[in-house]
């Protein structure tokens, strides 16, 4: 009877573990976006992305982070999002959101990505800002989404766009 | 010899009479053989009813031909119902057994029709949490006491009725709180005050599930919690009650907040003289939290007090009122990375944003009420009621404040007619003024007519009311709202069956109108051309003795709700982001609720309540917020001499969906489990509980970054007299 009554309580703890725990943080970029404009009917997603340095090639289009897979789409409908990107420590020239239009794949991503907003150095706001990222989050890194000005990525790199 | 016709004709009207009738007569006994006395016999949706004699005999008589059900009930045991055929000028005999329970009674309800009825005559489905459930669970506030109601769940402090009102911040509650039967909601922001009326004079608590606009008008939109204040005994009477208690500290140690263990106190005096025309009761009471997080400290003082005149048989008047002042803590969400120290982890739930400190409220609240409550006759009976409450907040850093008044009035009649027909009908009218430094200066003023009747048609029972509702508010527009319910209840050997469709409704209040102020860092900007919020509400219920150790209370429910009042983001001509209130939404609310109570020893009790709730928001098609699917109670208590032990365990399943998922929809939720433990000991005048709740120190949250309570141990002393 005892261990019967031992078995149930230990049975009810175990039931009732799950709560919440400490979860150590990790290095990551984060802040509100807030968007402007009418999300186009052929959105499939938004995601927000980080450059160590900034692409100024297609081969070096897919070099962003965050490397794990999927990558966390922004919520739409509201005007303003809050996101939280996992990225190594070190320094990034370019923290952007991408729109990726419905039917994208690697062989059509000039014509099926955008550049839709991206972060600005405080200092000068037509320049891309540096984000410097520790060992924890870095956070209040907010910029705006313009569905209305949206950039192909050509128009980062050469040769410029057709 | 001759009959002279002054005596053939009345034989010959009677046996004329007798041909068109019947007597219906029996033996009732117990499960053992031997016959009960004083069980009620009585033909369902007639008058037409007889006590037992001492050898169990009844005998009704001029019942009309036809089928009619039989109803035989006594205190003590399980009701039985029994259907006979009834031939003119015949004698139908019908036997009962009855076996006895211990537990399964009738209670006696007021709020469900606005007049004293069984539960089980109610066409909606009611829960109750009755004077021996508060004294055996120990509890402390009266939230914590509602939250116990099988199909009540608190979230962050907002009630919600299957699923009635969300989460909306504290603005606007679409539950109604009624103080012995006066409506209590703020003036201002439409919330309720929990901490309104002590907790020492509380008797019981109804909780009215479903729509209740056709008799109560705005706010009950998803039902209708009546706190029911203590009767004064005759004689002199006090009560001491004494508690003391303290916080578990956090399960990690990276989680630590303080250097030392949280703790927690009250004390409350009661006491009483009554006489058989004049009575009076007063309680004071103090108490003292630390708070189990960060910046959560309160202290609390209240006062009531209560005062009865019985002039005459069948009139009473009474005067009764209350005040409290509480001070408390405000913690405004959890803190994140850049917010405070995290100690290297994502957030820490039990401290704050070092910028918010120095942040809390003072709220003064309190109400006078003044009733006459006349029974002319057996058949009618009619009341009249004042009313002022008041409600005073300061918020500092940030800083705002607010003060309501609300005066009201009813005017109400009961009325019995022959046939066991029932008929009440009252009119009420309220102003509330509203003088606020982010809610402007507003005037509000209502009127309302009702009426509900009650007409037995055989084993049926038919409701039927509506309730009309004139509103008008400075700086906005008039509104109109017809309420109407119908209802239907019918006993039958399978349970006593309900069934109830009725509107509901709820005004916007002031603060959602008016309200200027900052929220996450947005301008939330006024929307005087709100409307009502409305819905219908359909329930199909039965409740039914199993055994006489089970009893199982089940109902299927359906909401439709249109114009929900929720906070929107738009963006204004200079492309700034702001919140603002907006009628948007259409939403269902369905589901399945049941209550199953056993007794299977005169020891032990137990319950299980459960509630499947199916809440979409239908014009985002998606889950509504802040609605957990899954709602699961168990209860049990043992009883041994002058000991008690008991626990309770509620599972709530985890949030599916939250408002503002664009801030906070990466946060971590899970599902809710918590247990609570209680043991009592009464000797004499003397009387001493436990109280464990959250045993497992399970952490959790059900709104954004805010915890809810952990571990908690508290001891209350009482001595009566």
């Amino acid at each position: 009877m005892k261990s019967r009554v031992s078995r149930a309580l230990v049975a009810a703890t175990v039931a009732c573990n799950g709560g919440l725990q400490p979860i150590p943080s990790s290095p990551g970029i984060s802040g509100v976006v807030t968007f402007r404009g009418a999300v186009p009917d052929s959105t499939q997603a938004v995601y927000v992305v980080a450059y160590h340095t900034f692409p100024h090639s297609r081969d070096s289009l897919f070099t962003f982070q965050p490397s794990v897979q999927p990558l966390q789409q922004l919520p739409l409908g509201g005007a303003t999002a809050e996101y939280t990107i996992p990225v190594e420590s070190g320094r990034y020239e370019w923290v952007l959101a991408v729109w990726v239009k419905r039917g994208f794949t690697l062989a059509n991503a000039d014509s099926t990505l955008r550049e839709t907003g991206y972060y600005r150095d405080p200092a000068d706001t037509s320049r891309p800002g540096v984000v410097t990222v520790l060992s924890q989050p870095t956070d209040s890194i907010d910029f705006v989404v313009d569905f209305g000005h949206m950039h192909p990525p050509c128009r980062y790199y050469a040769p410029p766009c057709p | 010899m001759r009959l002279s016709a002054a005596v053939v004709l009345p034989l010959l009207v009677a046996r004329t009479l007798g041909a068109q009738t019947a007597v219906v007569y029996g033996v009732v006994t117990d499960s053992g053989g031997a016959p009960l006395e004083h069980v009620r016999v009585q033909l369902t949706g007639t008058p037409l009813a007889d006590l037992t004699d001492p050898d169990g005999r009844y005998r009704i008589a001029t019942v009309s031909r036809g089928t009619v059900v039989l109803r035989a009930s006594r205190v003590g045991f399980v009701r039985v119902l029994d259907t006979v055929t009834v031939t003119p000028g015949d004698s139908v005999r019908a036997d009962f057994t009855m076996r006895a329970s211990a537990v399964f009674q009738d209670p006696v309800i007021v709020t469900a029709a606005k007049r004293s009825q069984f539960l089980d005559q109610a066409a909606t489905s009611v829960a109750l949490v009755s004077d021996s459930d508060l004294a055996r669970r120990a509890v402390s506030s009266v939230d914590e006491a509602v939250n116990k109601a099988p199909g009540v769940q608190f979230l962050s402090g907002q009630v919600n009725i299957r699923g009635s009102s969300g989460f909306v911040e504290g603005l606007g509650s679409r539950v109604l709180l009624l103080v012995d039967g006066v409506p209590a909601n703020q003036g201002d922001r439409g919330g309720i005050d929990w901490d309104m009326v002590p907790l020492a004079d509380v008797a019981r608590v109804e909780v009215v599930k479903g729509a209740g606009s056709a008799l109560y008008g705005s706010a009950a939109f998803g039902g209708v919690v009546n706190l029911i204040t203590r009767d004064i005994p005759v004689g002199v009477h006090g009560q001491v009650r004494a508690t003391g208690g303290v916080y578990a500290n956090p399960p990690s140690d990276a989680w630590k907040f303080r250097d030392h263990t949280g703790g927690l106190g009250g004390l409350d005096v009661t006491g009483s003289y009554g006489a058989e025309t004049v009575r009076g009761a007063m309680t004071l009471g103090g108490r003292h939290s630390d708070g189990y997080r960060e910046q959560d400290a309160a202290d609390q003082w209240e006062t009531a007090g209560r005062a009865e005149w019985l002039p005459e048989p069948g009139t009473r008047v009474t005067a009764s009122g209350a005040w409290t002042s509480h001070q408390y803590d405000v913690f405004p969400t959890w803190c994140g990375p850049g917010q405070c120290d995290t100690r290297g982890l994502t957030f820490q739930p039990f401290r704050i944003d070092p910028s918010s400190r120095g942040s809390y409220t003072r709220s003064s609240k309190g109400y006078l009420f003044a009733t006459v409550d006349r029974t002319v006759s057996l058949r009618s009976a009619w009341l009249a009621r004042g009313s002022w409450l008041r409600t005073h907040f300061t918020d500092v850093k940030p800083s705002d404040w607010s003060v309501s008044n609300r005066l009201g009035a009813e005017l109400r009649g009961t009325f019995h007619t022959a046939g066991d027909r029932v008929m009440i009908a009252g009119a009420e009218a309220a102003r509330t003024d509203v003088t606020s430094d982010i809610f402007g200066d507003h005037t509000q003023a209502e009127l309302a007519v009702y009426a509900q009747g009650e007409q037995p048609v055989g084993r049926l029972r038919l409701t039927g009311g509506a309730r009309l509702d004139g509103l008008a508010v400075d700086g906005a527009s008039q509104a109109a709202q017809a309420s109407p319910q119908l209802g239907a209840v019918l006993e039958t050997p399978l349970g006593t069956w309900r069934a109830s469709v009725g509107r509901g409704f709820r005004t916007p209040t002031i603060a959602e109108r008016f309200v200027t102020t900052q929220a996450f860092g947005f301008q939330v900007i006024p929307n005087p051309a709100l409307q009502p919020e409305t819905a219908w509400s359909l329930e199909l219920g039965d409740v039914t003795t199993v055994s006489s150790w089970a009893r199982l209370d089940a109902a299927l429910f359906w909401t439709e709700t249109r114009q929900l009042i929720e906070p929107t983001f738009l963006i204004d001509s200079s492309g700034v982001p702001k919140i603002q209130l907006q009628n948007v939404s259409r939403a269902r609310l369905r589901g399945l609720d049941a209550t199953l109570a056993l007794v299977p020893f005169a020891t032990l009790s137990a319950s299980l309540a459960y509630q499947l709730l199916d809440a979409r928001d239908l014009s985002r098609d998606a889950v509504l917020a802040f609605r957990p699917r899954h709602l699961l109670t168990l209860g049990a208590d043992y009883r041994w001499r002058s000991f008690t032990a008991g626990a309770d365990f509620r599972y709530s399943s985890r949030i599916e969906r939250i408002e503002l998922e664009a801030f906070f929809g990466q946060d971590p939720r899970v599902a809710a489990r918590v247990l609570d433990l209680r043991a009592g000991w009464q000797r004499g005048a003397l009387g001493a509980r436990i109280l464990v709740t959250n045993a497992l120190n399970y952490i959790y949250n059900l709104v954004p970054r805010t915890l809810e309570s952990v571990r908690t141990v508290s001891v209350v002393l009482t001595w009566t007299y």
